[in-house]
C-alpha cells in the first residue's frame, strides 16, 4: 500500500461520501459545507492524477467562489427566525430509481469498457503542466479562451441586472 | 247461352215486362219526391195490370208446351262456372199469373185502404219489390238464383211486416219474422252446399237428370226444407205467422196468404226431383203436425186476422203433405186455390177492419175493432162483405161446388193413394187429415158466425157503409175465383183442365168427404147456436210455442250476447289496453335506454377523452423537477433499449 | 498507477448524488447545488481520462472550461433564485409553477 494509493483511495471515498451525504441532508447549510468536502476531496484527486492546475483551479473558483456565492444565496433566501430552513423531499421514490438505474447504467458501461484497461501515465510525468496549458490557452484554445471570456461578462451582467432589480412593493 | 227457339220475340218481350215490371214499380216509388206522391198511386197498379196481361200471355204459350229455357254466364272461377237463367213450365206459369194477379188485385185494395197514410210511396215500392222477388223466384233456373229471390222476399217482407214504424208490436214482429225466416235459410244454405259439393251444379235442368237416389240426397233435401220450415211456417217455425198480422192487411192477404208463404210450397215442388223416401216422410208428419195445430189454435184465437192467419199456416201444412205424400202436383193446386179464398177473407177482414176504423175516428169511439168478441151481426150493414166472406170461407169449409173442396178431395185422394194397405203411421196421418178438414169447417163458421151473424155488440151505435168499390173490385174477382170452375169443369173432380192426368179418383171418398163436411156443418151450427164458446188459453197461446221460444233461445241468446259484450270489453279491451300499456312500457324502457346507455356511452366517452387529456396535460404541470426526471428517465429507456 | 475506473466510478456516484438532488430536494438552492455536483462529476471523468491518455492536455483544458461555464451558471442562477425569492417569498420549486398549462 503505496502513500499514493491510500491518499487515492481516501480521497475517493471522502468525495463519494460527502456526495451521498448531501443527499441525504436536511439542512442547506450542511449540504453546502458537505459540498465543499467533496469540492476538496475532488481536488485532492485531480493532484494525484497529475491535473495541478485544474486542481488549484477548482479550488480557487469552485470552492472559493462558487461556494461562497451559495452561501450567500442560501443566507439571502432562509427566513428569519430562529427556526434553521429544514428541506421536505419529494418524489423520492421516482428520484432513487432514477438515479440508482443510471448509476448502474454508466457502471456497467464502465464495466463492460474499461475492465482491462491500461493506464499509461509515465508521459505525463516530465512535463511542466501550467506551462503547457498557458501555451494551449493561447494557440489552439484561443476561441474558446474568448469566448469564456464574453461569457464571463455576459454572466456577469446579467446577474447584476437580475438581482438588482428591485420589487414593486419595495 | 242457350235458347229454347220455338218461342217468338213477343213471348219474350211480355216475359220480360211481366218480370221488370215490378221491379220499375220499385224504383219509380223509391225516386219520386214528395210533391208528385200520387203519381205512385196511378203508376205502380198501372205497372202491375200490364205485368199481369203478359204473365197472362205467357202462362197461354207455355200452358202444355216444352219449357221455356234460357240460360247466361254470371260468373266463373277457375274451372267452375255459375249459370244464371230463367225456366219456365207449367208450374213456373201458374205461378206466374197467381202472383201477378193476386199482387195487382192487392194494390186496386191497397189504393183504398192505404189512402190518408204517411209513407205510401214507400209502401208501394216494397209491394213492387216484393212482387219482382216472388217472380224471381217462380222464374229462376237454378236453385242458387231461388236462394236469392228468397232471401230477397225475406227482406221485403220485414218492410212491409213493419211498415207502421211508430207501432212497437209491427217492429218486433217484422224483426220475429225476418230471424225465423233468417234460421230457416240457414238450412237452404246448408242444403244448398250440399247439393254443389255432390252434383256440381245448381241448374234445376241439369239436376232434374240426376236419377240415382243416394244417401246425401236425405241430407241435402231435408236442409232444403228446412228453408220451406221458415218461409211457409211450419212447425217448428211457425210463431213468426200470427205476429205478422201486425201490418197492414192488404200486405196479409198478398204475403201470407197467396204469395211468400207458398214459395215454399212451390220451392218443394220445384225440387221434387231430390227428395228420397225417408225425407218425404218427414215432410208428411212435418206437414200434419203444423196442420193440426194451426187448427187447433184458430178454433180459439179471438182476433180475426189471427184466425185467418192460423187457417193459413194449416192448410201450408196440409199442402207440404200433399207433396210428402208423392203428390207435388196436388199441393200446387191446393196452393192455387188456397191462393184466391185465402186472399179474399183477409180482404174481406180488411174491409170490415177498414170501415170500423173509420167509423171509430168519425164518432170517436174506441174499442178493438179486431177482436171478434166486439163484433157481430155486421151482415146487415155490410151485406157486400157478408157475402163474399161466406163465399171464400165455403172455399176454405170444403163444401162442394167451391175451389176448396175440388183441391181437398185431390189432397185425401193423394194420402188415399200413398197410406198404403196395412194399419201403420200412414193411416194415421189420413185420419189427422180429416180432422183437419172437421176442425176448418168449425173455425170458419166460427168466424162468420160471430162476425157477421147474431146480434151486434160494440158496434151498435155506429153507423158504418161498404168500402168503396175499389176495394170491393178485388174482392169480388176473388171471390169469384173461390168458385169451382178455376180447378176444373166438374165440381167433384179434381182431373180437369188444371191437372188432365190425375189418378185415383175414388166415388167412394168423394161421398165420404161430402158426408164429412156437412156434419162438420151441423156440429158447428149447433156450437153457434148454443152459443159454446170454446176457450183454452193453452191452443190461444199457439201450444205456448212462443213462450217456450223466448225462453229456451231468445233468453240464452241474449245472455251470450251479454257475455260476449262484456268478454270484449273486459278482455279484448283489456287485451288491447295491456298491448297499449306494454307498448308505452316499452317505449320507456327504450328512452331510459337511449338516455342512459347510448347517450351515457357518448357522454363516457367524452369524459374519458377528457381525462386522458387532463391527464396528459398534468404532465406539464410546472414542476420542474419532474421534467427533470422525465428527460432522465427517458435517456434511460433509451440507453437500455440500446444496450439491448 | 492509479486506477481509472475507480476514478470513472467516482464520477458516476457523483453524479447520480447530483441527480437525486435535483430530482428530490424542495430547495432551489439544493437544486442548484445538485446540478454543481453533475458538473464536478463531469470534470472528474474528464481528468480521469486525461490521466489515460496523456499525451496531450485537453482534458484538462476542457474541464477549466467546464469550470467557467458552472460559474457564470451558478452566478445567474442565484440570481434567478433571489429574484425569484423577492417575488414569492420561497424558494421551492415545485410551488412555483405559474408557467403551467
Amino acid at each position: 500500500m503505496t502513500i499514493y494509493s491510500f491518499l487515492f483511495y481516501f480521497f475517493e471515498v471522502s468525495a463519494a461520501v460527502a456526495a451521498i451525504a448531501m443527499v441525504f441532508s436536511r439542512h442547506v447549510f450542511y449540504a453546502a459545507l458537505f459540498f465543499l468536502v467533496c469540492l476538496l476531496c475532488v481536488a485532492g484527486l485531480y493532484v494525484l492524477a497529475w491535473a495541478e492546475f485544474v486542481a488549484v483551479t477548482q479550488i480557487l473558483i469552485y470552492a472559493g467562489g462558487v461556494l461562497v456565492l451559495i452561501l450567500f444565496g442560501i443566507m439571502l433566501t432562509a427566513k428569519m427566525g430562529a427556526k434553521p430552513l429544514r428541506v421536505g423531499h419529494g418524489n423520492v421514490v421516482s428520484g432513487a430509481l432514477i438515479s440508482i438505474s443510471f448509476f448502474s447504467l454508466i457502471a456497467y458501461y464502465i464495466y463492460a469498457q474499461f475492465s482491462n484497461a491500461t493506464t499509461s501515465g509515465s508521459v505525463l510525468n516530465s512535463s511542466n503542466t501550467v506551462e503547457t496549458i498557458g501555451l494551449s490557452l493561447m494557440t489552439s484554445y484561443m476561441l474558446p479562451f474568448e469566448i469564456a471570456g464574453i461569457l464571463l461578462l455576459i454572466a456577469l451582467i446579467g446577474a447584476a441586472v437580475i438581482a438588482s432589480h428591485k420589487s414593486k412593493s419595495a | 247461352m242457350e235458347s229454347a227457339t220455338l218461342y217468338s220475340p213477343a213471348f219474350e218481350t211480355c216475359l220480360v215486362l211481366a218480370f221488370f215490371l215490378p221491379l220499375l214499380s220499385f224504383i219509380l216509388s223509391l225516386t219520386i219526391q214528395e210533391q208528385y206522391a200520387w203519381i205512385v198511386s196511378l203508376s205502380a197498379p198501372v205497372l202491375l195490370l200490364i205485368s199481369t196481361v203478359s204473365a197472362y200471355y205467357v202462362g197461354i204459350q207455355v200452358w202444355d208446351n216444352d219449357p221455356y229455357h234460357i240460360q247466361y254466364t254470371w260468373f266463373s272461377v277457375s274451372s267452375t262456372t255459375v249459370h244464371i237463367g230463367m225456366l219456365v213450365d207449367n208450374l213456373a206459369a201458374l205461378m206466374l199469373i197467381v202472383v201477378t194477379f193476386v199482387s195487382f188485385l192487392v194494390h186496386l185494395y191497397s189504393l183504398g185502404y192505404m189512402a190518408g197514410d204517411s209513407a205510401t210511396r214507400r209502401y208501394f215500392a216494397m209491394l213492387g219489390l216484393f212482387t219482382f222477388a216472388m217472380l224471381g223466384i217462380v222464374l229462376s233456373d237454378s236453385v242458387l238464383l231461388i236462394f236469392i229471390f228468397w232471401e230477397l222476399v225475406g227482406f221485403s217482407s220485414y218492410m212491409l211486416i213493419g211498415h207502421w214504424q211508430h207501432k212497437p208490436e209491427a217492429a218486433a214482429a217484422s224483426r220475429k219474422a225476418f230471424v225465423l225466416n233468417r234460421i230457416g235459410d240457414a238450412g237452404f244454405m246448408v242444403g244448398l252446399m250440399i247439393l254443389w259439393a255432390n252434383t256440381g251444379t245448381f241448374s234445376l235442368v241439369e239436376l232434374a237428370s240426376i236419377t240415382n237416389i243416394s244417401s246425401w240426397n236425405t241430407i241435402a233435401s231435408l236442409c232444403l226444407f228446412c228453408g220451406v220450415i221458415g218461409k211457409s211456417a211450419q212447425f217448428p217455425l211457425l210463431t213468426w205467422l200470427p205476429d205478422a198480422m201486425e201490418g197492414p192487411t192488404p200486405v196479409s192477404a198478398l204475403i201470407h196468404a197467396a204469395t211468400m208463404v207458398a214459395a215454399g210450397v212451390f220451392l218443394l215442388a220445384r225440387v221434387d226431383f231430390l227428395f228420397s223416401p225417408e225425407a218425404l216422410l218427414v215432410l208428411v208428419i212435418i206437414g200434419i203436425t203444423t196442420s193440426v195445430m194451426a187448427a187447433l189454435a184458430a178454433l180459439v184465437q179471438t182476433d180475426i186476422k189471427k184466425i185467418l192467419a192460423y187457417s193459413t199456416i194449416s192448410q201450408l201444412g196440409l199442402m207440404v203433405t200433399a207433396c210428402g205424400a208423392g203428390a207435388p202436383e196436388v199441393g200446387m193446386m191446393h196452393l192455387f186455390t188456397h191462393a184466391f179464398f185465402k186472399a179474399c177473407l183477409f180482404l174481406c177482414a180488411g174491409s170490415v177492419i177498414h170501415v170500423l176504423h173509420r167509423a171509430q175516428h168519425q164518432q170517436h169511439v174506441h174499442f178493438d175493432v179486431q177482436d171478434v168478441r166486439n163484433l157481430g151481426g155486421l151482415r146487415k150493414k155490410l151485406p157486400f162483405t157478408f157475402l163474399a166472406t161466406t163465399v171464400s170461407g165455403a172455399a176454405l169449409a170444403g163444401i162442394p161446388f167451391f175451389s176448396g173442396f175440388v183441391s181437398k178431395e185431390a189432397i185425401f185422394t193423394a194420402l188415399y193413394e200413398w197410406k198404403g194397405d196395412s194399419f201403420s203411421l200412414r193411416w194415421i196421418i189420413f185420419g189427422l187429415a180429416f180432422i183437419v178438414s172437421f176442425l176448418t169447417v168449425l173455425y170458419i163458421v166460427r168466424l162468420i158466425a160471430l162476425v157477421f151473424l147474431g146480434q151486434e155488440r160494440a158496434t151498435q151505435q155506429l153507423s158504418i157503409e161498404e168500402p168503396p168499390i175499389i176495394m170491393r173490385a178485388p174482392m169480388a174477382l176473388l171471390a169469384f175465383g173461390s168458385l169451382w170452375f178455376i180447378v176444373s169443369w166438374n165440381p167433384f173432380a179434381f182431373n180437369g183442365w188444371l191437372m188432365p192426368e190425375a189418378e185415383g179418383h175414388s166415388l167412394f171418398l168423394t161421398i165420404f168427404s161430402i158426408a164429412w163436411v156437412a156434419s162438420a156443418l151441423v156440429a158447428s151450427f149447433f156450437l153457434y147456436r148454443n152459443n159454446i164458446l170454446i176457450t183454452a188459453e193453452f191452443l190461444r197461446q199457439s201450444f205456448y210455442l212462443n213462450y217456450l221460444y223466448e225462453r229456451l233461445v231468445g233468453r240464452p241468446v241474449v245472455a251470450l250476447a251479454v257475455l260476449t259484450e262484456k268478454a270484449d270489453r273486459k278482455w279484448i279491451d283489456g287485451f288491447l289496453h295491456t298491448t297499449a300499456y306494454a307498448q308505452i312500457l316499452t317505449a320507456h324502457i327504450f328512452a331510459w335506454f337511449d338516455r342512459a346507455i347510448i347517450d351515457g356511452s357518448v357522454n363516457g366517452t367524452a369524459y374519458t377523452v377528457r381525462l386522458i387529456g387532463s391527464l396528459t396535460r398534468s404532465f406539464q404541470g410546472g414542476k420542474i423537477q419532474f421534467y427533470v426526471f422525465i428527460a432522465v428517465f427517458a435517456l434511460i429507456i433509451f440507453l437500455i433499449s440500446s444496450l439491448i | 498507477m492509479l486506477p481509472v475506473t475507480h476514478l470513472l466510478y467516482l464520477g458516476a456516484i457523483v453524479f447520480a448524488a447530483g441527480l437525486m438532488m435535483v430530482i428530490t430536494k424542495r430547495n432551489a438552492i439544493m437544486v442548484l447545488l445538485g446540478i454543481e455536483l453533475m458538473l464536478n462529476a463531469a470534470n472528474i471523468n474528464l481528468v480521469a481520462f486525461n490521466y489515460q491518455h496523456a499525451h496531450n492536455l485537453d482534458g484538462q483544458l476542457f474541464s477549466l472550461f467546464v469550470i467557467i461555464v458552472a460559474v457564470c451558471e451558478t452566478a445567474v442562477g442565484l440570481a434567478i433564485v433571489l429574484r425569484v425569492y423577492q417575488e414569492y417569498q420561497r424558494v421551492v420549486p415545485d410551488q412555483i409553477d405559474e408557467l403551467k398549462d
